[in-house]
């Protein structure tokens, strides 16, 4: 698709624009008119309304309750207060900062670096689905590659002993550290394509004189792509930074597939504590909560981060 | 792109080790996980691993016999389906208000759909779960669909607003001239014309909702709304463990639909998965 100069057009369309309109105005009624674009907007926002106003008021309400199979007896703040002095709540919250925060660091980074490689190669171009492959499986199917590779079919120790580099055999997901690196790689593994290729088509869709005219005063393109290309390309980078970073954030598929959060609650995400609370232990009020505190935590970042993230990003 | 010639710091050696070690990485589990499905069950869970297979079509037969695998396969069609054909209802008109009309509280509404994006599933799951209940819709297929629409409808009204911005305001003009109305001006004129966007914002959907695994545990509980997603999690066979090859085959089940849907799109891939704030 052709990219069209937006606000030329619009400057270019105006003067025109006030004939046509009034014969619209002719035939509908003022307020129809001014209501019109709230009615094709509104069916969408009532929908979504259902699925985040309704279940959040829902879990507000339902946090202040001790939810016993149907009945439910008021507790005020207890929920919370316990939920304060919950060792696991705050394991959970601080695991899924690790976990998240590695592996987001990790997909940027790796990303970044086959992006600066990958950009300018019109070979690379013709293959770029091979480098998407893993992005394209589903996740839970991911999740028993990895489990089988790790755990199951001992693979990767059978590997690393091959190579000399450990002896006997690695217990993944008996080891805190090791579990985490489980979750770490199954998540870089599938998701570092995500970035790439927006990171790729940020760089190719940017304009490339400046690029140019650099290299011909002499610079390298290590210097060009860290001082020219990622400055110009830095909205897209926080945006597709905010997307990966909220879905990785509520990490669950592959916690309940490889860990169920073991050892010992040490690689448990917020997510998959919501889901034990509420589901395995039925501590529905409990586990609202925990989902309260979460959704607080949701509307601050969707404030602070996915707004700037997407203003920039808008063009 | 214009031609560049080789200039400092451009190392085609160190690029291709990079960027071949890497499609290695990402290809190598895919064969391996592939080459799972065609191999006897003994085989594969084993205290040391055997590299060397043996060709094997146990798990095929073990799938037909044992698991309602079409019964999956029509759960994840008829529920991805309609949840992307709600999304577009609902998500077309929603994209062209926000994209053609002037008037107050626009951008927060803008907003506020985008915001939905970020709500953790597990957030909303328990109210969601009881909310089903209540109607008498787990276990059912209906359920998936309205679920699915709701967890997608941002990005779809995300990506087709970013391509209906794009469509020249003459155009609109010339047919309003003409005495057409703003519902007809959207059906014959925005909607034919921002074409590529809604086909990369109804499989960018489609990639998603095959994909969704919490709600669809918490809501299906038999064969009646099992899709591939979740039934992989059920593939044990008690005392002998994960059924990995069945799991190995009914991944690539879903694998190949995605990977032609994904070549389909390819030109419009990194536009949708940014909800269109990057172009190209």
């Amino acid at each position: 698709m052709a990219a069209i100069d937006q606000t030329g057009g619009a400057a270019q369309a105006a003067p025109d624009r006030a004939r046509p309109r009034e014969k619209t105005l002719r035939r509908r009624s003022p307020a129809l008119r001014r209501a019109f674009p709230y009615l094709l907007v509104a069916p969408a926002v009532i929908y979504l309304l259902g699925i985040t106003l309704y279940p959040g008021a829902y879990a507000v309400y339902q946090s202040f309750y001790l939810v016993r199979f149907t009945e439910w007896i008021p507790v005020g703040f207890d929920n919370y207060v316990e939920l304060a002095g919950d060792a696991e709540f705050w394991q959970a919250m601080l695991n899924t900062l690790l976990i998240g925060g590695i592996a987001l660091t990790v997909e940027c980074v790796i990303a970044m670096a086959l992006a600066f490689f990958a950009y300018r190669d019109a070979l690379i171009r013709g293959w770029r689905i091979a480098f998407l492959m893993p992005m394209l499986f589903m996740p839970s199917a991911v999740a028993f590659i990895w489990k089988l590779a790790f755990n199951d079919g001992r693979v990767i120790s059978d590997l690393l002993r091959k190579l000399g580099l450990i002896e006997g055999n690695l217990d993944f997901l008996g080891n805190i550290w090791l579990a985490r690196t489980t979750l770490i790689v199954a998540d870089v593994w599938q998701w570092t394509p995500f970035l790439f290729i927006i990171f790729v088509a940020a760089l190719q869709s940017q304009d490339q004189e400046v690029e140019e005219a650099a290299r011909l005063d002499g610079a390298s393109w290590p210097a060009i792509f860290w001082n020219i290309s990622l400055p110009m390309i830095r909205p897209v980078i926080a945006v597709a930074v905010v997307l990966r970073g909220i879905d990785i954030m509520t990490m669950f598929t592959n916690v309940f597939i490889l860990t169920k959060g073991t050892p010992g609650g040490m690689t448990e995400t917020i997510s998959y504590f919501i889901y034990r609370q509420g589901f395995q232990t039925f501590n529905f009020g409990y586990a609202s909560a925990a989902a309260v505190v979460m959704l607080v935590i949701t509307i601050l970042a969707a404030q602070l981060v996915v707004k700037r993230a997407f203003k920039s990003g808008k063009t | 792109m214009a031609k560049r010639r080789k200039s400092k710091g451009d190392n085609l050696v160190l690029r291709y080790l990079v960027l071949g070690s890497w499609a290695l990485f990402c290809l190598v589990p895919i064969v391996w996980f592939l080459s799972i499905g065609f191999r006897p069950r003994t085989e594969i869970i084993t205290p040391t691993p055997i590299y060397w297979p043996t060709f094997s079509l146990d798990a095929w037969r073990l799938l037909l016999a044992d698991w309602p695998i079409f019964d999956y396969l029509r759960n994840s069609v008829l529920a991805v389906t309609g949840s992307v054909v709600i999304d577009l209802i609902l998500g077309i008109p929603a994209a062209y208000s926000l994209t053609r009309y002037e008037y107050r509280g626009r951008d927060d509404i803008g907003f506020y759909i985008l915001s939905t994006r970020m709500m953790a599933p597990a957030i909303v799951a328990i109210p969601i779960f009881f909310l089903f209940r209540n109607l008498g819709l787990l276990d059912s297929v209906f359920a998936l669909m309205l679920i699915y629409a709701a967890v997608n409808l941002s990005i779809v009204v995300w990506i087709i607003r970013s391509y209906m911005l794009d469509i020249p305001k003459e155009l609109e003009d010339a047919a309003r001239t003409d005495g057409a109305g703003d519902l007809r001006i959207l059906w014959e004129i925005i909607i034919p014309a921002c074409l590529p966007g809604i086909i990369t914002a109804s499989v960018i959907a489609a990639i998603f909702a095959i994909n969704e695994f919490l709600f669809t545990l918490l809501i299906a509980s038999t064969k009646n709304a099992y899709t591939m997603s979740v039934a992989l999690a059920n593939f044990t066979g008690g005392s002998d463990g994960v059924i990995y090859n069945a799991i190995a085959l009914v991944s690539f089940l879903a694998f190949l639909p995605i990977l032609v849907l994904i070549v389909l799109i390819q030109k419009h891939l990194s536009r949708g998965l940014t909800m269109g704030a990057v172009k190209g």
